[in-house]
């Protein structure tokens, strides 16, 4: 007889991968695996001005299309035993209104009939919101702080939100003057210059504060976003729109309790996350989860602008990976044919005999790979 | 058992090595009388007629009588007849009557042998203790038990205050305690240690009674009864865990001791699984307790075949876990931070190895385990839901001994002895793993990368000054390490040393002093990016102070008192840069210090046998104490960073927060027959210090929180009432309780709480309140060649966080299930024995899924993704369910073996299902999927061979 002989170590092995190897296995309980078409709700009814909702529908987490937009909903503005105001649908899921001047002394609602069911938030009370006193900045040493202030002489906002939309002017890494068109290369008339781009963000972030802890409701400095200093966002002109949006007491516990529930996906170590209420309910099966928070408020606005030249010479952006390629006559076509590099100028020897073209990858030369020409209306 | 004759005083006085031959004589013999032929012939001694005359007389002057007349000689042992008087009135008769006469009414049995020999033994016990006494030949005279009383140099009574301290071993001897008076009445109070006959610890829990009255007493932590009876003989009866059903003849005139050594049940070794005392059940005061014997631990197998306390524990009634790696116990509806686990009366903050896969201690040198789940004595206190008292032997006090096992990932060793003998005895321990060893040997990378690894070290030294003053220290070290990946090196190191010192005042009073040290601390070293080089910490320290007394006022009346004073000193975090390339800002949190203390004085009242009440009162203080700085919160409104006012400083020792507030300990027994009772209990504790966990799991990263002028401390409310009904001579236990309970200012945690590193932790928890009800059925057999026991739990336990002034409302201010909410329970732990050498378990175990938060969709908000989850605890992961199996083979059981050996053969996760350990969600190329991780996926073999010298 004989016996297959294991050797010691392979025995171990065997014993240990049997201890340690964990095993995963997909999960898909069924509540996760049933199609999950939430309503969600965003935007703000603004008292003082066209108020624009956004509705969409909550997607299955292994859908990776965009998500479904809410169209041809019907949703009003209603004031409580009064007025109704109604939104038009101005692109797909999105609604607008006409400018509303609303009655502070009153509550107002969202009302939305969507797919044949009828959705309401709660009557909310209009809040004022204060002029932004100031959007001021300091270069700190690791970036630009934009800092917001802002007061109520009556002190009853206290309770603050914030968004703000960023845009900045950028030059691309090389200034084309030549660009290759139908095999030809060509002066670039300044019209189509492609050195100078407009890029724009809006924040992501949930910005919050109040002034419960203050005798006064004033904010003061309340740093809002910190442009990092080797952001290419500060290389020649930035640009920053700060809106403020004056909260109840509710909506402010909503958008902090928002912020705060983690964005990561329960792993062992992760906090476990919970539910957000909102205050919209579907009125035809009230156990339907809505999403989204309503709430009734004007909106103020400041503007600042911040050139480079204010800025420590220390910021700077890290220069991107661009090499300038020397394109002898004749190769024209198979270096620029394709698309994905760009002309940059001539290569004239001493002699005045243009011997070739400079070029790069189209990144290096095209500010529009990122950005756009278009100058915005508002750009100083 | 052995003879001695009367007359050949010889026997007595002779070497020891006589003894075994002697008792080969004694055998031959006592099978004759087995076998039920009791011969009375005169072959060789030819008939004789005698004649006596005595009235009253010692039962010797009988003896001396007929050995006088006759040839015949008697063989018996000294102290079976040495208390009792006969009456004989006989004329030319033969032998055999006069003895028929003489025992009448006696327990006495005689039998007269052809040679002339008259064996005189008390009739039952004389067959019951013929095996023991036989097997145990080697064992050395003069510790041996019953052997030794026999040698008739013992014959003296044992008398109170005498200064050589005799030992009471023999079942037959009467030990007269106190001073002999005539027509005594009244009662005399009886005091003494019960000890193992072979080793000198102590019995724990064991209970010593008589029948009637039925008076009874249960031997405390360190062996110690007090037991106050009636004048007059009794049957002093002894039964207990793993020792022999024994008893002691005494008369008693005044207040005395006695010392009793007793056997260990060597038959049951493999057979009782948890051989309470036998009907504790139904007789004891104590309701919601569970007392596990080391015996009944190592039996049920474990994923690594190290036997495992915790996991036993687990098994309980009452007693869940979230998850299948984690000791983290959640009892009867609380959390897993409360409950106190006290290892030789000092508090074990992580009770845990290797992520929880093995529990911190050593089986080897634990002797009992025992679980408060609803009558908590009113001398522990500081957690809500359990106390798990963990006490380890005090080492052989007679010899040196060792023990140990050798596994596939830990190896573990003993040593234990006597330093001066029955005087002090030491015990050292250690245990380690080899399985970081094992994962550099793996062939994956990942596993290459990874490391883990833990030892822990115990060591012991307790020393008898004299019969009243016993000192007792002890010390507990153990570290671990890991690393996952190449990640962090995780490390954490329990720290633990006790000072106990008893004194007994007198007979009724007794007090332990008890000073003991904790230390828990964890690090996490992040070095691989010298960048983010940075290292993590938490410690906590404490010390504390108690004094216990013990007074057994009266048979009817046991009171405790004392007092006991906690000081706290915790650094809950700090982040720490290393290396000089590291551009990590250091982030260090304040100390925390506080005080606990608890002045505390419970009586135990002895109605009738049937009624018994235990009232207890326990008054707890906390001061949290400076210097320290604390934020001050706007009134009424959630504790956020935006509701702070102001920030106060507390000067050192200055008290920035107390609470203060009794704790009521109450519970009654009613006997409704002698196998049947119902007992009630109502408890309320209170909490001081919470634990901060991130996850469900008790994991090594958790951190302990002291209440102070923003957390307040928990008080938990508990009523229980329980049935317990006793079938087949107290060998069936049966018993239901019921709970219900109320938690208040417990915490649970905000949405997206960040816990560690956190500098206003009140502003990420809120005080909720919760609450538990459930009922717990139980059936155990305790002997036989099956036993084990069933159980079937219904419990829920749920809360509430509904209060707008203290945080945001979670579902809808409704009561929602916490994270350990698993409605049903099946446990089923049975062993079954072959023979004396092999015997096999087989356990079952099934509960439902823990509750879990599912993110159930996704959606864009603005230009943000973001998940919608469902409401709290709304899910539940797959239900629980697993069988393991375990072979037990032992070696043979001759006595004079060099050492003695165990192989235990398990397979953990029998069939092999893939419960879930976690559940988690991750984007994969944009889709987020769900994933279920289970670390004990398929069935899991392991060997331990085990040995003891």
């Amino acid at each position: 007889m004989r016996f297959h002989i294991i050797s010691l170590k392979t025995a171990f092995y065997w014993l240990c991968l049997l201890f340690l190897a964990a095993c995963e296995e997909p999960y898909n309980p069924e509540v996760i695996e049933s199609s999950n078409k939430f309503l969600v709700v965003s935007g703000f009814i603004n008292s003082n001005g066209p108020t624009t909702i956004l509705l969409s529908r909550t997607q299955n987490l292994s859908e990776s299309s965009a998500p479904q937009k809410e169209t041809n909903a019907t949703v009003t503005v209603e004031e409580e035993n009064g007025e109704k105001f109604p939104l038009m649908e101005i692109a797909a899921g999105t609604y607008s209104s006409n400018a509303l001047a609303l009655n502070p002394a009153k509550k107002y609602r969202l009302f939305i009939k969507a797919s044949g069911k009828e959705y309401a938030s709660e009557y909310v009370t209009v809040q004022q919101t204060p002029a932004i006193d100031a959007v001021t900045w300091e270069a700190a040493s690791d970036g630009l702080q934009i800092k917001v202030s802002t007061h109520d002489d009556r002190n009853s906002t206290r309770y603050y939100r914030w968004e703000y939309e960023e845009s900045w002017e950028y030059l691309s890494f090389y200034h084309s003057v030549i660009e290759y068109v139908n095999g030809q290369i060509m002066d670039r008339t300044p019209d189509k210059m492609i050195n100078l781009c407009y890029r724009f963000n809006n924040s992501t972030s949930i910005q919050i504060g109040n002034t419960l802890k203050l005798s006064q409701d004033v904010v003061s400095n309340f740093p809002l976003v910190k442009v990092p200093a080797n952001s290419d966002k500060l290389d020649r002109k930035y640009s920053i729109l700060v809106k403020q949006y004056a909260q109840t007491k509710e909506s402010y516990e909503y958008w902090e309790a928002l912020r705060k529930n983690t964005e990561s996906l329960g792993s062992l170590f992760d906090p476990l996350p919970t539910q957000l209420t909102g205050n919209i309910r579907c009125l035809t099966s009230p156990e339907e989860p809505v999403i989204g928070y309503v709430s009734v408020s004007s909106v103020t606005e400041k503007r600042i602008f911040v050139t480079d030249t204010e800025l420590p010479p220390s910021y700077r952006a890290p220069s991107p990976a661009c090499s300038f390629d020397t394109v002898f006559l004749g190769e024209e076509a198979a270096y620029f044919g394709g698309g994905s590099n760009i002309p940059i100028d001539r290569i004239i020897t001493n002699d005045r005999v243009l011997i070739g073209y400079g070029g790069a990858s189209k990144p290096c030369v095209d500010c529009r790979t990122l950005g756009t020409t278009a100058k915005p209306a508002y750009w100083e | 058992m052995n003879l001695s004759s009367f007359t050949a005083k010889t026997f007595s006085l002779s070497p020891f090595a006589c003894m075994n031959h002697l008792y080969r004589i004694a055998f031959f013999l006592l099978v004759l009388l087995l076998s039920g032929k009791t011969v009375c012939s005169a072959q060789v001694v030819p008939e004789t007629f005698l004649t006596v005359d005595l009235k009253q007389a010692p039962f010797q002057d009988l003896i001396k009588a007929v050995e006088a007349q006759s040839k015949y000689r008697f063989y018996f042992e000294p102290e079976t007849v040495d208390s009792f008087l006969v009456s004989v009135q006989a004329t030319q008769q033969p032998l055999s009557s006069i003895l028929e006469k003489a025992v009448s009414g006696t327990n006495l049995k005689f039998a007269i042998t052809e040679q002339g020999h008259v064996l005189l033994t008390q009739g039952k016990d004389f067959m019951a203790n013929l095996p023991d006494g036989f097997f145990r030949r080697d064992t050395p005279i003069n510790s041996s038990g019953q052997r030794l009383a026999a040698a008739g140099a013992n014959t003296k009574p044992y008398v109170a205050g005498e200064t050589s301290r005799k030992k009471a071993v023999s079942e037959a001897k009467l030990y007269e305690i106190g001073v002999k008076r005539e027509n005594a009445t009244g009662n005399a109070n009886l005091a003494g240690h019960l000890r193992d006959a072979n080793s000198g610890e102590p019995i724990i829990g064991a209970s010593v009674y008589i029948q009637s009255p039925l008076l009874a007493t249960t031997t405390d932590q360190y062996g110690y009864f007090s037991l106050t009876l009636p004048v007059g003989q009794h049957e002093l009866l002894i039964r207990g865990i793993g020792i022999k059903n024994s008893k002691r003849r005494l008369a008693i005139y005044s207040d005395g001791k006695l010392d009793i050594e007793v056997e260990e049940d060597v038959r049951s070794l493999k057979e009782v699984l948890v051989e309470a005392e036998k009907d504790r059940n139904v007789a004891g005061m104590q309701m919601g307790m569970e007392r596990l014997d080391m015996r009944a631990i190592k039996q049920v197998p474990t994923a690594f075949g190290e036997t495992d306390i915790l996991r036993v524990v687990l098994t309980l009634p009452g007693v869940k876990s979230v998850g299948e790696g984690s000791t983290g116990m959640n009892v009867r509806g609380g959390s897993t931070d409360q409950n106190l686990i006290l290892f030789n009366d000092a508090t074990v903050y992580n009770p845990s190895h290797l992520f929880g896969f093995f529990s911190a201690f050593n089986p080897d040198i634990v002797k009992a385990v025992e679980l408060h789940k609803s009558n908590i004595p009113a001398r522990y206190g500081g957690r809500l839901s359990s106390v798990l008292e963990v006490t380890t032997r005090d080492g052989n006090k007679k010899k040196l001994a060792g023990s140990g096992g050798i596994g596939l990932l830990t190896s573990r060793l003993t040593l234990e002895g006597p330093i001066s003998k029955d005087k002090t005895s030491f015990l050292v321990a250690g245990r380690s793993t080899y399985s970081d060893w094992l994962l550099k040997k793996l062939p994956q990378e990942t596993f290459k990368k990874s490391s883990a690894s833990f030892y822990d070290l115990n060591a012991q030294i307790n020393h008898e000054f004299d019969s009243k003053n016993t000192l007792y220290l002890s010390g507990y070290f153990s570290k671990d390490k890991f690393r996952l990946g190449s990640d962090s090196l995780y490390n954490f190191t329990n720290r633990n040393a006790s000072v106990k010192w008893k004194h007994i005042f007198h007979n009724k009073l007794y007090s332990v002093l008890t000073g003991g040290y904790s230390h828990y601390g964890y690090g996490v070293n992040a070095e691989n990016n010298p960048v983010n080089a940075s290292k993590m910490a938490f410690e906590m320290n404490q010390v504390n102070l108690q004094a216990d007394f013990n007074y057994f006022l009266s048979s009817k009346h046991t009171v405790d008192f004392g007092a006991s004073s906690i000081l706290y000193n915790v650094s809950p975090g700090s982040l720490q840069p290393v290396g000089s390339e590291s551009l990590i800002t250091p982030d260090v949190l304040q100390r925390e210090k506080a005080l606990e203390s608890a002045v505390y004085v419970s009586d135990q009242i002895d109605i009738s046998p049937r009624f018994s009440l235990y009232l207890g009162l326990r008054y707890s203080m906390f001061n949290a104490l400076g210097p320290r700085e604390t934020y001050l919160y706007a009134p009424n409104v959630p504790k956020t960073e935006s509701s702070i006012l102001d920030t106060l400083s507390y000067g050192s020792g200055k008290s920035l927060a107390t609470y203060h507030g009794p704790e009521y300990r109450l519970s009654a027994r009613f006997g409704l027959t002698d196998h049947s009772s119902v007992k009630m209990s109502f408890n309320r504790m209170r909490q001081y210090i919470h634990m901060l966990s991130n996850t469900a799991t008790m994991s090594p990263t958790d951190t302990w929180k002291l209440s102070d002028a923003n957390i307040r401390p928990q008080v938990g409310d508990q009523v229980a009432l329980g049935y317990y009904q006793n079938f087949r001579a107290n060998t069936v236990e049966f018993s239901v309780e019921g709970y219900y309970k109320k938690m208040k200012d417990f915490l649970d945690y905000r949405n997206g709480a960040t816990i560690i590193l956190n500098h206003h932790i009140e502003t990420d928890v809120a005080n909720a309140e919760g609450k538990a009800y459930g009922v717990e059925v139980m059936l155990k057999k305790l002997t036989g060649k099956l036993n084990g026991w069933v159980s079937y739990t219904y419990s829920r336990t749920l809360v509430r966080l509904n209060n707008p002034a203290v945080s945001e409302i979670i579902n809808q201010g409704n009561w929602y299930p916490s994270n350990f909410d698993k409605p049903h329970d099946v446990t089923l732990i049975s062993n079954y024995r072959f023979s004396q050498r092999f015997s096999t378990s087989l356990n079952f175990t099934y509960s439902t899924g823990r509750p879990i938060t599912l993110p159930i969709a996704k959606y864009t908000d603005g230009n943000v993704q973001r998940i919608f989850y469902s409401d709290r605890n709304q899910y539940r992961v797959p239900d629980y369910y697993r069988v393991d199996f375990a072979m037990n083979i032992e070696g043979n059981h001759k006595v004079r073996k060099l050492a003695h050996s165990s192989w235990t053969l398990a397979v953990y996760n029998l069939t092999g299902r893939k419960n879930p350990y976690s559940v988690y969600f991750r984007s994969d190329n944009g889709k987020i999927k769900g994933y279920k991780l289970s670390i004990f996926g398929q069935p899991i073999p392991t060997i331990t061979y085990n040995f003891r010298f």
